[in-house]
């Protein structure tokens, strides 16, 4: 929100010796954040009011004519391209040799042959940035030739951060702002300039009738007759704040709506007088139509509350009014609302109509009830100096069928101390309470602070609200830095966390892995590229874009769109990401943490070597991460993903649970995904690691040295390729005798001397006893026992 | 065999040894030899055995040639040997000649973590020194735990600052760290210490410094008289541990639903030192650490009691940290997956021989 300084200090003074930078610090330290702060320098120098008296088209331009212009004591000719000019209206003019920053000094010139003398200034050379292009009008109140001093364009604006004052409805509005300029600064704050309520009660005029359904939608109504309005402009002080805070100035009646509505925080809104008699507020039936006065035809959400009059809607409360009883320049009768509604009603049907108002937001933040009537007060003041046949046409009417509770809040001043770790005495306490209007008093060691209107809608609820009123104060920047004493406790260890943090430091530490970071959800344009129809998946109400919406059920096609960016600049990599994953197993809300890896390297023929080092590598992984061996067997193979859809996929088994899958990257998925990596070789792996979290360490005891030594013999088979391992494994698994001490697995071959349709497996079995030196004997006897077992078990003997 | 047949049978061997040494180059290809010729079941070796077929007169004076013979021929070898070492170990010594000591070594491959990783971890290595517990939480969360249990009712317009992904099984993406306050409160009740890192999504369009995929790490404690100055203390350690260094720093106050009060802690723009430059938008300040004392409401949530407790809770961005610590320029690059936005060059290209400062860099 945007702040005229000037505008705070018609309220406060500010001291004078302080930048406006130094202000805003100042603010954003106590109070709240200022984003940013400008200056408007304009400038101004021989500026004047100038009557049009005549208007004619300039020929040969677009929009340009020229103006006769009264100046009080002379008339000049001047052409303009302002747009929307009258005979009869008022302008900021400036004279010949007259001066504005923005433009430097202004001359006298001609256009399309006519002489043109001096100018009417734009609302951008005058720092009314909202009417960039168009003359400021001036009130028939501002004789012709008047001259506008130059220090009355110049202002400070500072631009508080909307989010920091979402809890502080009181500062919506430079009244409330300026309030706790008063209260930094120590200074008192000016009363709010209004005529007394009782001058608009005690008049002899009917009252306005006002009929409320329902009082915790609406909790007050106020509202007031007036008559002698004019669409006259408003004057050019209230012009240039509300140009300063970003409001472009319309005419007196809705400036001094949105002026009081920047100065308090309360909306109003005001009706042709002629088209709304009485006022009612309630519920409309979802679904009827709605003109706003914007002209357009709304169609009215659930909830939606409505200002009838005459049982016809005439507003959307709390968001805007209705066309058909739109004020304009002809209108000389108003009746000005002044409300206050439930937030969170005005906010729903805001949001259920996707159109938020300056109104609305302020609404949806609570405001204080006591606002309805002040404001109409702040209306009638301003008013009536500027309408010349200003009069009342009713009485102040108000309905106020809920009346705000009032908040009474307890304080210990040894407990604030206490949470602020900070001494602060109950003076100090009372002192700064009392400068933000709070009003306290003693009952024994506590104090009884009420809490005053403005800031007891939600924002001032509890002591600690209270603390953070005191501590502000005391200053943040304060507080002595003190360290807390604990208390030592052996929480549970979060054993996911755990294992996940050691999973990805091996993976990026030891096994030369890069790890990446994808989005959540499937880009469906890249799922289409590589053929993939995931199925139905958990999905998003409202994606970042269309074709986002449907969430991974596996990391690989992320990490598949990422190994083809980086196949442009390396020639070999291994990517791995840990993330979440939805695999929809057992209901819609499963969410699983995965692992996913995509190894490549930049050669047609390697995919059998890189299946290995990545089973490789997973197997050695598992024993650091788990203790125990990674171990593969046939999978069953979801055929949709397209990277599982090949006769090289393996399931992975650690501690006996089927954890994952492992494979090569299909050539037909490899050209999909990009016609240069049909001339790579690709592996993957995918685990689900929740359930590795939970396994105990399993015993892992070490083995003494030998006394004797052991001897190790090497066992060549033939096995048929199209047989497994695991087969074979479980076959010499069941071999026994006394001198083996164990059998491994050294390295398979295909290939030269290897007959077609064979694959040729080599063991190792080590032998020794434990009490003597073996043998020779020995050694030819195991070796026949052996080789028997694994002839008979169908292996043919290698030499 | 007589003697004389037996003396010229050695001086063949003898001869034929020498000149079947001649050009064996290794060790053991000599060993093979020395045992074919004086070993056990050598050709000397078994005429040691044929001394007992001798007439007995003649045995000594067989015996005596034979082993004379095994002298000779033991020296030979030995003298080969030498030889055989002598020239292996001159070969060593030329090759080491050429040997280049600074010529790189063969890499294997090099892995990395993503870069907000590694800042994770830098955060949690200070907070673990300090006794906090690491924590987490699901990133598809509940209304309850993302809004609810912190103090953020339905149509509060906090829920606006947080832009949330909501999903069709109405569940959401959690908006930010803080869920996992109440859900550590509930796992371990007070007093606790904990730390939780996490992966947060908002909806918000994508730009040079907008994600709607970022990192924060959630920080709660909670004890017996827990004070806004414990959690100044706090908040400043964690960024002079996290900086290295002391950084200038600013509290002000700042509005979060759940803490109360909330504030802004502001770090002094490292890019300009505090004298104003874009990245600070010319503050000199940088927005870096939201924080405050826990809101009894949340306190409440979490199955404590708020008049026997107080905590204060912070969120630290992982992801600005480690865009600020590696000059990361633009957000998009990390949940991009092109290496070389995320990886140091040289961990990438191996050796690096310009630019020189990489090398020692990484």
């Amino acid at each position: 929100m945007l702040i005229s300084l000037n505008w705070i200090r018609e309220f406060v003074d500010l001291p004078a010796d302080l930048s406006a930078d130094a202000l805003a610090e100042q603010f954003t330290l106590i109070a709240a954040e200022v984003e940013g702060v400008e200056k408007i320098e304009v400038g101004a120098k021989g500026l004047v009011c100038a009557e049009i008296t005549s208007l004619k088209p300039v020929s040969g331009t677009d929009s340009t004519h020229a103006a006769e212009l009264n100046l009080g004591d002379k008339t000049v000719q001047t052409c303009t391209n302002a747009p929307d000019l009258s005979v009869g209206d008022r302008v900021v003019y400036a004279t010949t040799g007259a001066h504005v920053n923005a433009l430097g000094t202004i001359n006298d010139t001609t256009v399309g042959g006519l002489p043109s003398a001096g100018m009417i200034l734009p609302g951008d050379a005058l720092g009314v940035e909202p009417a960039a292009r168009e003359a400021i009008f001036l009130s028939p109140n501002v004789a012709p030739g008047t001259e506008l001093p130059g220090e009355l364009f110049d202002d400070w604006v500072i631009e508080v951060d909307n989010h920091s004052i979402n809890h502080r409805p009181d500062l919506w509005g430079h009244y409330g702002i300026a309030r706790e300029f008063a209260a930094i600064f120590k200074t008192k704050l000016k009363p709010y300039p209004v005529v007394s309520e009782a001058e608009l009660t005690s008049v002899d005029l009917p009252e306005i009738p006002i009929t409320i359904d329902d009082g915790d939608a609406c909790p007050r109504y106020s509202g007031l007759r007036m008559t002698g309005v004019t669409g006259q402009p408003a004057p050019l002080w209230m012009q240039l704040r509300l140009g300063h805070v970003g409001i472009r100035p319309i005419s007196c009646l809705v400036d001094l709506t949105n002026y009081i509505m920047l100065e308090l925080g309360q909306p109003m809104h005001a009706f042709d007088g002629d088209t709304v008699t009485g006022i009612e507020v309630g519920f409309l039936k979802p679904g009827a139509k709605f003109t706003t006065l914007d002209n357009i035809e709304r169609t009215l959400p659930d909830q939606a509350l409505m200002i009838l009059s005459d049982r016809k809607p005439v507003a959307l409360a709390g968001v805007m009014g209705g066309a058909d009883t739109e004020i304009s320049d002809e209108t000389r009768t108003i009746l000005l609302e002044s409300a206050n509604f439930h937030p969170h009603i005005i906010r729903k049907c805001a949001a259920a109509l996707s159109h938020r108002t300056d109104a609305s937001a302020r609404f949806e933040k609570s405001l204080d009830p006591a606002h309805t009537t002040l404001a109409i007060q702040r209306f009638v003041t301003l008013a009536r100096d500027e309408f010349a046949e200003f009069a009342l046409a009713s009485k102040l009417s108000d309905a106020y069928p809920k009346p705000l509770e009032s908040v009474t809040v307890t304080v210990d001043p040894a407990f604030v101390a206490r949470f602020m770790g900070h001494p602060v005495t109950r003076e100090q306490v009372t002192d700064i309470l009392t400068a933000l209007e709070f009003k306290v008093r003693r009952d024994g060691d506590n104090l009884i602070v009420d809490v005053p209107s403005f800031r007891a809608t939600r924002d001032i609820e509890i002591e600690a609200d209270i603390i953070e009123e005191v501590a502000r104060y005391v200053g943040y920047n304060n507080i002595e830095p003190d360290f807390p004493e604990v208390t030592i406790r052996a929480l549970d260890p979060n054993l996911q966390q755990r294992i996940e943090k050691r999973a990805l430091q091996l993976l990026t530490q030891s096994f030369g892995c890069c790890e990446i970071f994808r989005y959540l959800w499937y880009d469906t344009e890249f799922l289409n590229r590589i053929k993939h129809d995931p199925g139905p998946c958990i999905t998003l109400r409202n994606p970042a874009a269309a074709g986002l919406e449907r969430f991974r059920q596996s990391l690989i096609p992320g990490l598949l769109s990422a190994a083809e960016l980086n196949r442009h600049h390396l020639d070999a990599f291994r990517l791995c990401e840990l993330g979440t994953a939805f695999p929809r197993v057992n209901n819609d809300h499963d969410q699983r943490r995965h692992i996913g890896m995509i190894t490549a390297l930049k050669s047609k023929k390697a995919e059998d070597q890189l299946l290995a080092e990545l089973k490789g590598l997973v197997d050695a992984w598992s024993w650091q991460l788990v203790n125990r061996p990674a171990t593969f067997t046939p999978a069953d193979i979801a055929e949709s993903r397209q990277w599982e859809n090949s006769p090289k996929t393996a399931a992975i088994y650690i501690a006996g649970q089927d954890v994952g899958r492992i494979g090569i990257i299909p050539l037909e998925l490899r050209r999909n995904l990009d016609e240069h990596l049909a001339a790579w070789s690709m592996a993957w792996a995918e685990i689900h690691i929740n359930p590795l979290a939970t396994l105990d360490e399993p015993p892992s005891k070490l083995d003494a040295i030998p006394q004797f030594p052991e001897v190790e013999l090497d066992f060549s088979a033939l096995v048929d390729a199209t047989g497994h391992y695991d087969g074979v494994r479980k076959q010499i698994a069941a071999f026994g005798d006394d001198l083996l001490r164990r059998i491994t697995f050294v390295d398979s071959y295909e290939g030269k001397s290897i007959p077609d349709g064979k694959r040729a497996l080599t063991f190792r079995a080590r032998i020794g006893d434990p009490s003597r030196t073996l043998t020779e004997e020995d050694l030819t006897r195991f070796r026949a026992a052996f080789e028997k077992h694994l002839t008979a078990n169908g292996m043919e003997l290698r030499q | 065999m007589d003697i004389d047949q037996l003396q010229q049978t050695l001086a063949d061997l003898e001869a034929e040894t020498t000149a079947k040494i001649a050009g064996i180059t290794a060790i053991d290809e000599l060993r093979h030899v020395e045992s074919q010729t004086t070993g056990k079941s050598g050709t000397l070796g078994q005429m040691l055995g044929t001394i007992k077929d001798y007439p007995a007169d003649q045995r000594g004076q067989v015996g005596k040639i034979l082993n004379q013979a095994k002298g000779k021929l033991t020296g030979i070898f030995k003298q080969a040997g030498d030889r055989i070492r002598q020239a292996e170990t001159s070969a060593e010594a030329s090759k080491a000649s050429t040997f280049d000591p600074t010529l790189p070594g063969v890499r294997p491959p090099l892995g990395t973590a993503h870069p907000v990783t590694l800042v994770q971890w830098q955060v949690e290595d200070v907070f673990q020194r300090l006794g906090f517990m690491i924590e987490t939480g699901p990133e598809m969360e509940t209304e309850y735990y993302n809004f609810e249990a912190l103090n953020i009712p339905a149509l509060h317009p906090a829920r606006d600052m947080q832009d949330t992904f909501w999903m069709t099984n109405n569940m959401l993406l959690r908006t930010h760290t803080s869920p996992v306050q109440v859900r550590a409160m509930e796992r371990h009740g007070p007093p606790l210490r904990v730390i939780a890192p996490g992966r947060c999504f908002r909806y918000e369009t994508i730009d040079a410094s907008h994600e709607n995929t970022f990192h924060q790490v959630e920080g709660l404690m909670i004890d017996k008289n827990i004070s806004i100055a414990n959690l100044i203390a706090m908040m400043r350690l964690l960024l002079r541990e996290v900086f290295g260094r002391d950084v200038k720093a600013r509290l002000r106050p700042g509005y979060f639903p759940f803490v109360e009060p909330g504030f802004e802690l502001d770090m002094s723009c490292l890019i300009c030192d505090g004298k104003g430059c874009p990245t600070c938008k010319h503050t000199g300040w940088i927005e870096i650490l939201p924080c405050g004392m826990v809101h009894p409401n949340v306190l409440r949530y979490g199955k404590i009691d708020p008049h026997e407790y107080t905590g204060f809770a912070f969120g630290l961005g992982l992801t600005r940290l480690a865009m600020m610590k590696y000059g990361i320029g633009d957000i998009r690059v990390l949940t991009g997956g092109d290496l070389r936005a995320i990886v140091p060059t040289p961990r990438l290209t191996g050796p690096t021989i310009k630019p020189e400062s990489a090398g020692a860099a990484c």
